[in-house]
């Protein structure tokens, strides 16, 4: 059943993450049960604490769990190697993270181009990467380097960095984190047209409720279980 | 492997912290020219003494009968000499030749006496080949062909036996059997500038040495060499075609103490070029590491997007590539003028060297010109670039190693 089910690109049963610090046990994911199908735009809330953070992680292959089974793209991840998690995350995913995202000394096409470049992409990455910021309307910030953009600019460019390869599945951990509402507006307007036009999905975590009300399902954890899981009309 | 865009981020990267690049890039550079100033400094110095020491008689190579290293016994001699000195004159590159016979002799003149070792030379080959000859000052003449019973001395033994030109002396020297004497006139004294060499010259003609003890042919055929780079290539050719009793050695062991002073120069030298080699590596390394740690978030970032680590540690050899090719530069610039003034003007060591002129048996020159060539120029890249590389390769496995999810939970 998991894995096969083409449309199912995530899938969680009893999944467990608890941090070792010596001889301190810190439990940060006790038993989550999870399905996300292709092109879900799916928001992950909770407060700070309740294990979003480490949820996406694993679910992005940043980070091994202690227990249960997870499936991302079809792949049993508890099977993989370092190299080869490596290699799922950057032939299969994007990710976008609260801040500092781009390489500073590179403007915002080499960052898109530089992503390209690590996915084997030939000569035509500088082509693809100017058009993919043109598609999302950053072709004004092309040849700005992080340094001489605002936040919101620059998580903007993040994401067109995560979505240049066109990847089944895009993590954000608290993407609006560090934006203003009107930048945290724009650019889960720019995620969703992603999702709309492309078939994207995408996964993000946030506390902020105005950016909760763009999702279409919203999972609530509380101390590392989900304790609701609920369709949602986006505004 | 490594794309354009990594070769980019690696180059503007060392515009992030201007004052940390900049004082890698002149550590290393000063250390770099540091050392191509040693090897030019070492490498003059040991031309210098070949050339000292070939040319005080030793020549480049040296044919020898079997054995003869070994004791020191003047009553061998080369085995078919004519056709030994054939075949050095017919190898390539050969500039001069010369051959000599030795005894050991006593010198008298009236009631004085001095014991020496007496050496039978072809005079105008020994003239052009030996500087102890054409370099020194000489009261009279030097030996000529043809010359019969006649005797060219130092002025140190002049000065003990109290004798002047053209005054005869008594040499016993040891024969086949027993002891052979002549009479001789001093036609030369030598003023070589050395007390050593002063106290040692003691030169008549072959042809009056095969006479007086009665042993024909010589004992040694000197070889100088156009260029001195070729010395192993030729003696091995020789070798191979020599008779069997006859041998060839090189300058050093001609003039073993000469070559064993130039061996511990050399090897004091690369000491000293490999512990400021050390030294910069373990600045460079110091600061790759700390600036890894400063951008560990930024590391975590790329393993994050999944940059593998084999990339992450080109990243950041690359980084150190840029730091090299810097340190190249400088060091060719702090290095190129001062090399140029040691290998154009020379220095001269006879201050350092207190007066001596001579070392085991060899005129030394006073002034050591620095070796400079095309060699500074791979030196420069070569070493620059090998210590800031093998410095960064510890940071950047340290790098490729961060933990993604680790580092990203830092802000
Ligand atoms: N590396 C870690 N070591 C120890 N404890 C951790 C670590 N990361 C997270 N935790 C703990 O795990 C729990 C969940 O953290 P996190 O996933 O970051 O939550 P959120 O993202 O929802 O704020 C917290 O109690 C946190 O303190
Ligand atoms: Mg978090």
């Amino acid at each position: 059943m998991i894995g096969n089910d083409g449309n199912l690109l995530v899938s969680a049963r009893g999944l467990t993450k608890v941090y070792r610090l010596g001889a301190i046990e810190a439990p940060a994911l006790l038993g989550v049960d999870l399905e996300v199908k292709s092109g879900e735009f799916v928001s992950i809330v909770g407060p700070s604490g309740s294990g979003k953070t480490t949820l996406l992680n694993l679910i992005g292959a940043l980070d091994s769990a202690t227990g249960g089974e997870l499936r991302v793209l079809g792949q049993d991840l508890s099977g993989l190697n370092r190299r080869e998690r490596a290699e799922l995350r950057l032939k299969y995913l994007g990710f976008v993270f609260q801040s500092y995202n781009l390489i500073p000394v590179l403007t915002a096409r080499e960052n898109v181009e530089f992503v390209l470049e690590l996915q084997g992409v030939g000569r035509e990455r500088s082509a693809r990467a100017g058009e993919v910021l043109n598609e999302l309307g950053l072709s004004e910030f092309a040849d700005r380097r992080p340094l001489e953009m605002s936040g919101g600019q620059q998580q903007r460019v993040a994401v067109a960095r995560a979505v240049a390869s066109s990847p089944k599945l895009v993590l954000a951990d608290e993407p609006t984190a560090n934006l203003d509402g009107e930048n945290a507006e724009i650019l889960l307007h720019m995620m969703r047209r992603l999702r709309d036009e492309y078939g994207m999905t995408f996964i993000f975590s946030t506390h902020d409720p105005r950016v909760v009300e763009h999702a279409e399902r919203v999972i609530t954890l509380t101390d590392g279980r989900v304790a609701k899981d609920e369709r949602h009309a986006p505004a | 492997m490594i794309g354009k865009t990594i070769f980019k981020y690696a180059f503007r990267s060392q515009a992030r912290h201007i004052r940390r690049t900049v004082l890698s890039v002149v550590g290393v550079g000063i250390g770099t020219a540091m050392g191509i100033l040693a090897n030019c400094w070492i490498w003059g110095s040991e031309e210098m003494q070949i050339r000292a020491a070939s040319e005080s008689g030793a020549g480049h190579l040296k044919v020898i009968p079997v054995g003869w290293l070994e004791t020191r016994e003047n009553s061998l001699r080369l085995s078919d000499w004519e056709k030994a000195l054939a075949e050095v004159r017919a190898l390539p590159g050969v500039k001069r030749v010369s051959y000599r016979a030795r005894a050991n002799g006593l010198l008298a003149f009236g009631n004085r006496t001095s014991g020496m070792e007496v050496t039978g030379v072809d005079p105008d080959s020994e003239r052009v080949f030996n500087r102890i000859v054409y370099k020194s000052g000489i009261e009279g003449r030097y030996l000529e062909a043809g010359d019969a019973d006649k005797l060219v001395i130092g002025r140190e033994i002049a000065r003990q036996l109290k004798i002047g030109l053209d005054d005869d002396l008594m040499i016993t020297i040891s024969g086949k059997e027993e002891m052979k004497s002549a009479m001789l006139r001093v036609v030369g004294i030598i003023d070589t500038g050395s007390r050593e060499l002063d106290s040692s010259v003691c030169h008549i003609t072959l042809s009056d040495l095969e006479r007086i003890i009665g042993i024909p042919g010589p004992t040694e055929v000197s070889i100088l060499l156009n260029n001195y780079k070729q010395i192993e290539s030729t003696r091995r050719l020789l070798a191979q075609e020599l008779p069997e009793k006859n041998t060839v050695i090189t300058w050093k062991e001609s003039a073993p103490e000469l070559a064993a002073n130039a061996e511990g120069d050399k090897a004091f030298m690369n000491l000293l070029a490999l512990i400021i080699v050390l030294v910069v590596g373990l600045g460079i390394m110091s600061a790759q590491l700390t600036a890894v740690m400063e951008r560990r978030r930024e590391f975590g970032i790329l393993s994050a997007l999944g940059m593998p680590g084999r990339q992450i540690v080109a990243l950041i050899l690359t980084e150190a590539f840029w730091v090299g090719i810097g340190g190249a530069l400088i060091a060719l610039a702090l290095s190129a003028p001062i090399a140029y003034r040691l290998a154009s003007r020379g220095v001269n060591i006879s201050a350092l060297m207190g007066g001596v002129k001579s070392f085991g048996g060899v005129l030394i020159d006073p002034v050591i010109y620095g070796d400079l060539g095309w060699w500074v120029i791979w030196y420069a890249f070569g070493v620059s670039l090998a210590a800031t590389i093998a410095a960064s390769l510890y940071p950047a496995w340290l790098a490729q190693k961060i933990d993604p999810a680790e580092a990203l939970r830092r802000v």
